[in-house]
C-alpha cells in the first residue's frame, strides 16, 4: 500500500524471499512475517477444543429453557423426567437456591453512573420465580448421554401465567411500558453523565450549524465457530471444582464464580480452558451453565458435559451493540467541529450480564469524538433493561459504538452543509500530538491525516468519478464510504508472564493472558526469540489454567500484545539480566566484559561462551551460588498499564447498489491501519480483516430480531441470522502504518484485535448513503438489507 | 424407522405401497435428513430410490432429455447437451444449496418437497416439463405445476414415486434462464425466483413465451399474461415493462421474515424481466 510498511501483500512477499516455507531458512523475530505455528494443530484437526476433551464417567446436561419472554413460573413438575431412562439428576430451581449460592456478578462500579440510579437486580443461574427473557434457564437435566437428556428435559413440565413483554428499546423507558422488575418502578438499569453539558450546550447556542442524526446500533450475536461449552468436575476428597470452559478468562471466572456464586476460597476451584474456536468477549462471562455443571458435578460425584447447540447459542450467548442514539455535531461556518453531544439508550438485556454496564459508558467514552478535534463533548447514556437475553462486550464493546457515532455524524454534516466527507475530514483531524479529550484521555500519538490518505490513494479516491459513472451506465449506483476510526485499548490493566526453564533445554511461556485462535503462540515466541535467542522451536506455550498459572487477565480490549507481550518482553530482559549475572559466575568474568547475543553469553575476546540452557543447568546444579545470582533463570516478569494507547486507521469502502433490489454488492475495501509496532504483519492483518468482516456483516447483513409483543427470538439459527461468507466480501488489502511509534509500552504496540471491527461499519454505511445521496437518502440504520435499501428508494 | 434401498422400481413402489404408517422417498435427502433431524417428520419407512439403476440416468429421448429421479445438481451441471439445450433448468438446479449439496440433491427431490420457493421448479415450469410418475397403478406423466398443490403437499397418490423429469425438444433459436433473490450471495432460500423461456423467429421476434414465478404465492406460478406480452415483441422496452407488470401483478405472496409482501410483488417484476433479457440473449446464440 502507497506510502505504508508492512503491507500484507509485501509481508507475504518478505516471506516467501525469506524462506519462510523452507525449513531452517526461517526468520523469527519480532516484525517477521511468521506463519502462526498453531495453525497445524487447528488446521489438520489435531487442536484440543472442550468437546475433544475426554472425561471418565462423564454425564451430560440439557438446559430447560423458558419459552416465554416474560412470565411467572406458577409450576414445575419433574417426575415424569426424574424417571425417564438414564437421568441421573434434575436440579430445579428448589434444589438450586437451597445452594445458597449468591448472585452472578456484573461489574457496575464505573465512574459516572450517576449517584441512585442504579438497579442493579440479582441474575441466578436458574430464574427465580419469573422467567424474564426467551431461553432463561428454568431447570438443569442431568443423564448418561446427551440425547437422554434432551429427552428428559422435554418431559419437564413447567406452568408459566404470561406476563406482558416488552423488547423494543426504544420505548421500554416509556412510561406505560411492562415492568421487568416491578420493584423498581421502571426499567432504568442506570444513568451514565460524562462530559461538560453546560459547556456543550454553550458552543451549541454559538454555532452556525446544529447536525443532528437519530441512529441504532443493531443488536448483533457473537456466533464464534465452536459454540460455548463446559465440562464440571467435583474432587469429593479435596473439595476442588473445576470448570473446563471453552472460555477466555479462566481467573476471572474462577474469581468471579468463587466468591460470589459459591461463596468459596479461590484455592478450592479451578478452571481450565484447552484450545478455543474464537470468543470475541462473549466467551469471558460467567454463564448459567458454568455454574450448573459444576454444582451437577458435586451433586452427582461425576463429571457433567454442556455444549452448546448452535441454535441453543442465539438463546444462551451474550448478545452485542444494541443502542438507540441520538448524536448532534456543533460545526462553525468553516465546517470545524466545535461539539458532540451522545444521548444513548443502550440495552442491558433482561439483568446485568458480568461487563454488559461497561460496554456503552466506561469503554466507549474513552474513544468518544474519534480521530477529530472535538473541543466539548458530553455524553448521556440511559442503559435499559429488556425481554431479551442479556447484552455484554463483543469485538470492540463500546468502541466500535462511539466510531460509528462519529463517522456517521461526520457524514450527516458533510451531507447537510453540502461539504465533500474527504474535505470535512481533512478540516478536522487531530495533527497536533499528544491531543488531550474532552473527557479525559490524551492521545499520545498518531499520524491520523497520513493514514487516512494512504488509505485514500490505495483504493483510488482520485478515480471514484470515473468508475462513479461506469456504474451508472450499468444501471447501477456506486458509493464510496470513509471510517477514520479510534479504538482504545483496554482489558485487565496488568499481568503477569512466566519464562519458565524445563529441563529438556527449552523454555515456556506460562501466559495469563489467554488466545481463542489470536496467534498468541507465535507473536509471543517472536518477543522470546528476538530478546533471548532462544530457538523458535523451543519456546513453549501454556494457558488457561487457574492450577498452572497463578495469576491472568485473560482477554478482552484487544490488550493481550499491548499488556501482555510487554509483561513477556520485561520476562526476557529479566532472563537476561539474571543470565548475565550468573555467567560472571560461571565463566569467571567481569560484569564489563560480559557480552550476549544469539542466545549466548561470551566473554569479550576470548572463546569462552555459554548459551542459555546451559546456563540454566549450571546453575540450577551449581551448590553455592553468589548472592547476586539467581539459581534459576526461570522469571515472572510483570507489567501494569499506566497509559493508554489508541490504534486507529481508516478503512474506505465501495459499493454498487442494485436501485432495483436494493442489493448491495461490496466491490472494494482498503484497510489502513495505526498498531503502533507491528510484531507480526500477517497476524496483525488477521486480526485487522478478521474484525473487518465482522463489522461489514453488522453492516450488511447481521442482526438480532425480536418479535415485538411476544418478545419471541425470530433469528433463532444461521438460517434466519445471516452471517457474512467468503463471497461477501472482497481482497482485503491491509497497510500499517508505523510512523507514530507509542512509547506507552516497552513493546511500542496499541493493539489490534478489535480494530477491524470497530472501522468497518461505518465505512460499508456510509458508501451505501453515498451511493444513494441522489435520491435524497441521508441515513439508513443497520443492518443494510436489500429491501431496507430498496424501501429507502421507493420513498427517496 | 425402517429403512430400505431396494435395487427395482417395482420393489420400491411395493414398499411403498405396502408401507403401514407414514412412508418417504430418499433420493438426495438434502431436505429429507434435515427434516429428521430436526423432528419435523418422523416417517416409519424411509425407501431410498438410489440404488435403482434406471433412476440415475439422463437420457436423449425423442430431441430432449429424460432425467432420472435419483440424478444430482452436479451430474445434471456436467451434462453437455441438457446444458445446451436447457441452460435456465440447469443453472436453476445448481443454484440449490452448496457444492457439498449438489453432490447429492435432485431435481425430482425438489419438485416433491413441494416449497414454493424451491429454485429448480419455476424452470421446470418455464420449460413446461413433464414428471415421470410410477404408482402401485402403473405409469403416469404429469406436468411438473401439477405436482405440488400447496406449501409441502404433492398430488401423489400413496405408493408413487416420482421417477423422472422430462425437458422436451424445443425448436432452434430458444433461450430460458432462471433468476433468483437472495440477501446472501449463495446458500439461501429465495425471496422470489423467476425463469424464462423463448422461442424466437429468424428475424428475432418471439413467437413462443413461457414465465414462472417462485416464492410469490402458495405454488409456483406460470404467468400466462407475462408469456403474451412478449409474444409478438423483439423484447423492446414495452414488453419488458409489460412483463414486469404481468410478473408483479401474478403474485399473491405472504409477509414473511425474508421479505414483505410489497418487496416480493416488485421484485418479481424485476428478475422477470432481467431472465427474460438473458432467455432473450441466449435465443439469439
Amino acid at each position: 500500500m502507497p506510502g505504508l510498511t508492512n503491507s500484507p501483500g509485501a509481508a507475504i512477499d518478505v516471506a516467501r524471499k525469506q524462506g519462510n516455507t523452507r525449513p531452517g531458512m526461517e526468520k523469527f523475530g519480532i516484525g517477521q512475517a511468521v506463519r502462526r505455528r498453531e495453525d497445524e494443530r487447528f488446521l489438520t484437526g489435531a487442536g484440543r477444543y472442550i468437546d475433544d476433551q475426554h472425561f471418565a464417567n462423564l454425564t451430560h446436561g440439557a438446559v430447560v429453557r423458558s419459552p416465554h419472554a416474560h412470565a411467572r413460573i406458577v409450576s414445575i413438575d419433574t417426575g415424569e423426567a426424574e424417571a425417564a431412562p438414564g437421568v441421573v439428576a434434575v436440579i430445579t430451581p428448589d434444589v438450586y437456591f437451597a445452594q445458597g449460592f449468591g448472585p452472578i456478578p456484573a461489574m457496575t462500579a464505573i465512574d459516572g453512573i450517576v449517584e441512585g440510579t442504579l438497579n442493579h437486580p440479582p441474575r441466578h443461574a436458574l430464574a427465580d420465580a419469573t422467567v424474564r427473557y426467551v431461553g432463561e434457564p428454568v431447570v438443569f437435566v442431568v443423564a448418561e448421554t446427551k440425547f437422554k437428556a434432551l429427552a428428559a428435559a422435554e418431559l419437564v413440565t413447567v406452568g408459566y401465567e404470561e406476563l406482558p413483554a416488552v423488547v423494543d428499546l426504544a420505548h421500554t423507558l416509556d412510561a406505560d411500558s411492562p415492568m421487568i422488575w416491578p420493584e423498581a418502578g421502571s426499567n432504568l438499569a442506570f444513568r451514565f453523565e460524562k462530559g461538560d453539558a453546560a459547556g456543550v450546550e454553550a458552543a451549541f447556542e454559538g454555532a452556525a450549524h446544529r447536525v443532528t442524526l437519530d441512529l441504532v446500533n443493531n443488536r448483533i450475536a457473537p456466533m464464534a465457530i465452536e459454540p460455548r461449552g463446559v465440562v464440571g468436575e467435583y474432587d469429593a476428597e479435596s473439595g476442588t471444582l473445576t470448570l473446563n470452559v471453552s472460555g477466555q478468562a479462566v481467573h476471572a471466572q474462577r474469581n468471579q464464580m468463587a466468591a460470589a456464586v459459591f461463596k468459596v476460597e479461590p484455592d478450592s476451584m479451578r478452571v481450565v480452558a484447552g484450545d478455543v474456536g474464537g470468543g470475541f468477549g462473549a466467551k469471558n462471562f460467567v454463564y448459567p451453565e458454568n455454574i450448573l455443571v459444576m454444582l451437577a458435578a458435586k451433586l452427582t460425584g461425576r463429571p457433567v458435559k454442556w455444549i452448546s447447540e448452535r441454535s441453543e447459542a442465539f438463546l444462551s450467548e451474550v448478545h452485542a451493540r444494541d443502542h438507540v442514539t441520538r448524536a448532534e455535531l456543533a460545526v462553525d461556518a468553516e465546517g470545524r467541529f466545535l461539539a458532540l453531544s451522545v444521548d444513548t439508550i443502550a440495552n442491558m438485556g433482561s439483568c446485568l450480564s458480568t461487563m454488559g454496564p461497561v460496554v456503552p459508558t466506561a469503554a466507549s467514552w474513552v474513544s468518544m469524538g474519534g480521530t477529530y478535534v472535538v473541543p466539548n463533548i458530553h455524553m448521556s447514556v440511559r442503559a435499559a433493561y429488556t425481554n431479551t437475553m442479556p447484552v455484554d462486550a463483543y469485538r470492540g464493546a463500546g468502541r466500535p459504538e462511539a466510531a460509528y457515532i462519529m463517522e456517521r455524524l461526520v457524514d450527516a454534516a458533510a451531507f447537510d452543509l453540502g461539504i465533500d466527507p474527504v474535505e470535512i475530514r481533512r478540516r478536522n483531524f487531530v495533527r497536533d500530538y499528544p491531543y488531550s479529550m474532552p473527557l479525559g484521555l490524551t492521545i499520545d500519538c498518531g499520524d491520523f491525516s497520513g493514514t487516512f490518505e494512504a488509505a485514500a490513494e490505495a483504493i483510488g479516491l482520485d478515480g471514484f468519478d470515473g468508475r462513479r459513472a461506469a456504474s451508472e451506465a450499468r444501471g447501477r449506483a456506486r458509493g464510496i464510504g470513509l471510517s477514520s476510526y479510534l479504538e482504545v485499548t483496554l482489558g485487565m490493566p496488568s499481568e503477569a508472564m512466566e519464562l519458565r526453564f524445563e529441563s529438556d533445554d527449552t523454555v515456556t511461556i506460562l501466559a495469563g493472558t489467554h488466545s481463542t485462535g489470536q496467534g498468541h503462540e507465535t507473536a509471543y515466541a517472536q518477543i522470546v526469540h528476538e530478546t533471548l535467542g532462544v530457538p523458535f522451536d523451543r519456546i513453549g506455550f501454556r494457558q488457561g489454567d487457574t492450577a498452572a498459572i497463578a495469576v491472568g487477565g485473560g482477554h478482552g480490549g484487544s490488550r493481550s500484545l499491548k499488556i501482555g507481550g510487554s509483561t513477556l518482553l520485561r520476562s526476557a530482559q529479566s532472563v537476561r539480566e539474571k543470565g548475565r549475572a550468573a555467567a560472571v559466575h560461571i565463566l569467571d568474568a567481569a560484569a564489563d566484559d560480559i557480552e550476549f547475543a544469539d542466545g549466548l553469553f561470551a566473554v569479550r575476546g576470548t572463546n569462552r561462551r555459554i548459551g542459555l540452557f546451559e546456563l540454566e543447568r549450571a546453575v540450577r546444579e551449581a551448590g553455592d551460588l553468589p548472592e547476586t545470582v539467581a539459581p534459576t533463570l526461570t522469571t515472572v516478569g510483570r507489567f501494569e498499564r499506566e497509559r493508554h494507547s489508541f490504534p486507529n486507521g481508516c478503512h474506505i469502502a465501495e459499493v454498487d447498489v442494485d436501485p432495483e433490489t436494493g442489493d448491495v454488492d461490496l466491490l472494494a475495501y482498503v484497510i489502513a491501519d495505526d498498531f503502533g509496532r507491528i510484531v507480526n504483519p500477517l497476524i496483525a492483518a488477521g486480526q485487522a480483516r478478521g474484525g473487518a468482516v465482522q463489522g461489514i456483516g453488522q453492516a450488511l447483513l447481521e442482526g438480532v430480531v425480536y418479535e415485538p409483543g411476544s418478545g419471541q427470538l425470530f433469528t433463532g439459527s444461521l438460517m434466519d441470522y445471516a452471517l457474512p461468507r467468503a463471497d461477501t466480501v472482497p481482497d482485503l488489502p491491509v497497510g500499517f502504518n508505523e510512523a507514530a511509534p507509542t512509547d506507552t509500552n516497552p513493546l511500542g504496540v496499541k493493539g489490534a484485535g478489535e480494530a477491524g471491527a470497530t472501522g468497518a461499519p461505518a465505512a460499508i454505511v456510509n458508501a451505501v448513503l453515498d451511493a444513494l445521496k441522489p435520491h435524497g437518502v441521508r441515513h439508513l440504520d443497520m443492518p443494510l438489507t436489500p429491501e431496507k435499501v430498496w424501501r429507502a428508494l421507493l420513498q427517496g | 424407522m425402517q429403512y430400505e434401498a431396494p435395487q427395482t422400481l417395482d420393489a420400491a413402489v411395493a414398499l411403498l405401497a405396502d408401507a403401514r404408517g407414514a412412508a418417504r422417498v430418499l433420493a438426495g435427502g438434502t431436505d429429507l435428513l434435515v427434516q429428521l433431524r430436526s423432528g419435523a417428520i418422523e416417517p416409519d419407512l424411509v425407501v431410498d430410490i438410489k440404488r435403482i439403476d434406471e433412476l440415475k440416468k439422463i437420457t436423449a429421448e425423442d430431441g430432449g432429455y429424460r432425467i432420472g429421479a435419483a440424478v444430482s445438481g452436479a451430474e445434471l451441471g456436467e451434462h453437455e447437451g441438457v446444458r445446451a439445450l436447457w441452460p435456465g433448468v440447469v443453472e436453476a438446479t445448481e443454484l440449490i444449496g452448496s457444492t457439498q449439496v449438489q453432490g447429492r440433491a435432485t431435481m425430482a427431490g425438489n419438485l416433491c418437497n413441494a416449497s414454493p420457493a424451491a429454485d429448480s421448479v419455476p424452470a421446470m415450469v418455464a420449460a413446461d416439463a413433464t414428471a415421470r410418475i410410477v404408482g402401485p397403478d402403473g405409469v403416469r406423466d404429469t406436468s411438473v405445476r401439477d405436482v405440488a398443490t400447496g406449501p409441502g403437499q404433492t398430488s401423489l397418490g400413496r405408493g408413487e414415486i416420482v421417477v423422472s423429469i422430462f425437458l422436451p425438444a424445443r425448436p432452434a433459436r430458444s433461450g430460458d434462464a432462471y433468476l433468483r433473490f437472495i440477501p446472501r450471495t449463495e446458500m439461501d432460500i429465495a425471496v422470489v425466483g423467476a425463469a424464462v423461456s423463448v422461442s424466437l423467429d429468424d428475424e428475432g421476434t418471439c413467437v413462443a413465451a413461457r414465465v414462472s414465478l417462485g416464492a410469490v404465492a402458495a405454488r409456483v406460478l406460470l404467468v400466462d399474461e407475462g408469456a403474451r406480452v412478449l409474444i409478438g415483441t423483439k423484447l423492446d422496452d414495452d414488453a419488458l415493462q409489460a412483463l414486469a407488470a404481468a410478473a408483479s401483478a401474478a403474485c399473491s405472496p405472504i409477509n414473511d421474515k425474508r421479505g414483505t409482501i410489497e418487496f416480493r410483488t416488485d421484485v418479481a417484476g424485476v428478475l422477470a424481466r432481467r431472465a427474460a433479457q438473458t432467455a432473450f440473449e441466449r435465443a439469439k446464440g
